[in-house]
């Protein structure tokens, strides 16, 4: 009972101290579910209709894994020629739980859920998102600088999607044995 | 204070200290040998494959805790990486000779400087360096490239794309070959067989490509070494009274305030082209007050490497990127400069690549893709091929191309660190635009044909596998070592590898250091032998 009273305190403290909430809000790490439902709707803008649903879905999913591992402060690799220390960023989650709600109230303005919305006016939503972002390119690896942009960038710099572009079973670092590499590659099954 | 005696005291542990290591266990059983490294022992295989992903999915490094930090302070272009491998924990496996002419240059030239060996013994070396590295290869199609020996292993077959990137580069009338590199085909040396990770330069999952770690941990596992790992050495220190070291006095990186010495009857500093001559100008006394090995004023000077111009060029032909990337083409037409003609030097390199070929967020009017969209402008691009080009050129060091203590900077034991100044030698300065010109000539060349185009072409921002800082020549005034790495002023201090040589050549310069370390072990070895 003790435990339970002091735990109210403190949320109540939480609430009336803004940078107190800020430190606990900052602990999020992982998209919470409405978060990842609603990355399965931008992943379904975003990434190839070919695809289909079910396979965006699942890259969405894994995308909110790729968030869920995410470790900040970590040392990044140096770099060859000119090194450099750096370490890993903040997690980029509480920026894209963010994101996502922005996309979701802006297309509210327009009367309907991102997801019910026409796929002109969504890419539009998208677009100006990313502009306001001052996205210029797709990063090689999600940066943190707009979900949409590092979802993009998570699938599309796949080695599955190298596939998919060049209709090839080309798989890119993955491990393969050496002769596959000596002839040239088989027709991606489609 | 603890203290460690052996016979040999090797300081750093990248892969010159690796080679030589292992070949004094063999020349020498009963030597008693320590290997000393300011990093740690890296030796956990397992990991490898999960730290590769990490690099890929997060850009993480694949080997933490490989750096140092409070050595980081140091300037210019150092590596940063310090544990038992070295900066070989993360190199390709590019495992190229020079040539005679590198040997040569003022002989022939009039450039820079000769070396204090002939092509001959540096050849026989080259040839136990590939052994030991078990390199593989295919004899050169020039036939100045001769060798006494075949290489160890039959050079992998070439992929597809550079089966057919082949065929284009040699119509320009340049004949390529596969680059050797010490990549494991099948298992070897404890190591593991290449299976395609295709990430060799980052980290090798199965150990293929050879990195030192698997040297030092079998030769630490076998009791033929010890292994000190996370204790900087800080200081060479003299005998009282003869010129020659008596200790080097180190710190443990876990017990910081706990110093610890070691006393050996040879000391070999192998700690790279940097940290070499760093230790040495730190262990300046009242007898050397310039440093130890320095009575010709030239340790931190004469750093070297080679310049960079790096081009891509656009073909017809339908490649797929992707299917090794860290495998190339290599001619060595360049190599040889007739001595009646203007010099220039380099090597050709011609990669896979998917410049201008991969996804994009813009098309080229600046309209956003996404979705359908962008994958329908990736595949209208996935047509043709991409080509990466890449000529490493001889240029030479001015004397003042240096490395000297830095003059703030200091690490947390109060240290000075460096400061690297590279710089190059007039003539080098004067004939660099004629160079730039004739590599954007050969890059032309090359990618007319299969209606090729260059794209670009352009000078990297840095000297390419640097070396120098303690030379080596016959003459002590003019040099710090001699070809066996023994120093001038003190008959039982050995610098190996990167930091002898006098000039970097135009290729991947790891099989030289490697080539010249093994010689330093002959000698060693005969020392000790000769004592006994």
């Amino acid at each position: 009972m003790y435990r339970r009273t002091l735990m109210t305190y403190a949320l109540r403290a939480a609430s009336v101290l803004p940078f107190l909430r800020v430190r606990l809000e900052a602990a999020v790490t992982e998209l919470p579910a409405e978060s990842v439902a609603a990355l399965k709707d931008l992943a379904a803008i975003v990434l190839p209709s070919s695809l289909g649903r079910r396979r965006t879905d699942v890259i969405a999913v894994e995308f909110a894994r790729w968030v869920r591992e995410y470790r900040p402060g970590v040392p990044m690799d140096p770099g060859y020629g000119q090194p450099r220390l750096r370490n890993t960023p903040p997690s980029p989650a509480d920026d894209y739980v963010a994101q996502l709600k922005a996309l979701d109230s802006a297309a509210r303005t327009q009367g309907k859920p991102l997801a019910r919305l026409g796929r002109e006016a969504q890419q539009k939503l998208v677009e100006t998102a990313l502009t306001e972002a001052k996205v210029q390119i797709l990063p090689q690896r999600p940066t943190g600088q707009h979900v949409a942009s590092d979802l993009m960038a998570f699938y599309f710099q796949s080695s599955e999607a190298n596939d998919y572009a060049y209709r090839a079973e080309i798989g890119r670092h993955k491990c393969r044995p050496l002769e596959v590499s000596t002839k040239r590659p088989k027709p991606l099954e489609m | 204070m603890p203290t460690y005696e052996s016979d040999v005291c090797i300081i750093g542990a990248g892969i010159s200290s690796a080679m030589l290591a292992e070949k004094l266990t063999e020349l020498g059983p009963g030597l008693a040998v320590t290997v000393v490294e300011a990093g740690s022992a890296l030796f956990d295989v397992s990991a490898r494959i999960r730290n590769r992903q990490r690099n890929l999915d997060y850009g993480e490094s694949a080997w933490p805790g490989d750096v140092l930090e409070d050595q980081a302070g140091a300037e210019g272009l150092v590596c940063l990486t310090m544990a038992v491998g070295g900066q070989a924990l993360r190199w390709g496996g590019a495992c190229n000779r020079f040539s005679e002419e590198d040997l040569r240059l003022k002989s022939m030239y009039g450039l820079a400087v000769d070396w204090p060996l002939s092509w001959t013994e540096l050849e026989k070396a080259y040839c136990e360096a590939e052994r030991r590295l078990n390199v593989f290869g295919e004899p050169s199609p020039y036939p100045e490239d001769k060798r006494s020996e075949p290489y160890p292993v039959r050079a992998l077959t070439l992929s597809y794309n550079l089966q057919r990137l082949k065929e284009w580069a040699e119509r320009s009338a340049l004949k390529f070959g596969p680059l050797p590199m010490a990549h494991n085909l099948k298992p070897f040396g404890g190591r593991g067989a290449c299976c395609l990770f295709d990430t060799c330069g980052t980290v090798c999952p199965p150990g293929a490509r050879y990195s030192p770690d698997f040297t030092f941990k079998q030769l630490a596992a076998e009791k033929k070494i010890t292994l000190h790992d996370r204790t900087l050495v800080r200081k060479l220190v003299l005998d009282e009274r003869r010129p020659v070291v008596a200790a080097a006095q180190a710190v443990h990186r876990d017990r910081p305030d706990e110093k610890v010495e070691y006393r050996a009857r040879t000391f070999v500093v192998g700690s790279g082209y940097a940290w070499s001559p760093h230790l040495l100008l730190l262990s300046a006394c009242s007898r050397f007050p310039n440093g130890l090995a320095n009575s010709s004023g030239l340790v931190g000077k004469y750093m070297n490497g080679h310049k960079i111009i790096q081009g891509q060029a656009t073909v017809d032909l339908q490649l797929y990127p992707g299917q090794n990337m860290a495998y190339s083409l290599i001619s060595r037409k360049f190599f040889r400069c007739p001595t009646d003609q203007p010099f220039v030097r380099h090597d050709t390199r011609v990669w896979e690549s998917n410049a201008g070929r991969g996804p994009r967020l813009r098309d080229d009017n600046g309209r956003l893709l996404m979705g359908d969209a962008l994958m329908e402008d990736w595949r209208g691009r996935t047509k043709g091929g991409s080509v990466r080009l890449r000529a490493y050129y001889d240029v030479h060091p001015d004397r003042e191309s240096r490395l000297v203590l830095h003059p703030t900077a200091r690490n947390k034991w109060g240290d000075p660190l460096f400061r690297i100044e590279h710089r190059l030698d007039a003539a080098s300065l004067a004939r660099e635009a004629a160079t730039h010109q004739h590599i954007r000539g050969v890059f032309e060349l090359l990618a007319k044909a299969d209606n090729g185009k260059l794209l670009s072409a352009g000078e990297g921002t840095h000297l390419d596998h640097p070396g120098g800082g303690c030379r080596m020549g016959t003459d002590p005034a003019a040099s710090v070592c001699d070809s066996y790495g023994r120093t001038h002023d003190h008959e039982n201090l050995f610098v190996v590898g990167a930091p002898t040589v006098p000039t970097a050549g135009c290729t991947n310069g790891a099989l030289t250091f490697v080539a010249l370390a093994l010689r330093s072990g002959d000698r060693i070895a005969a020392d000790f032998a000769k004592r006994k």
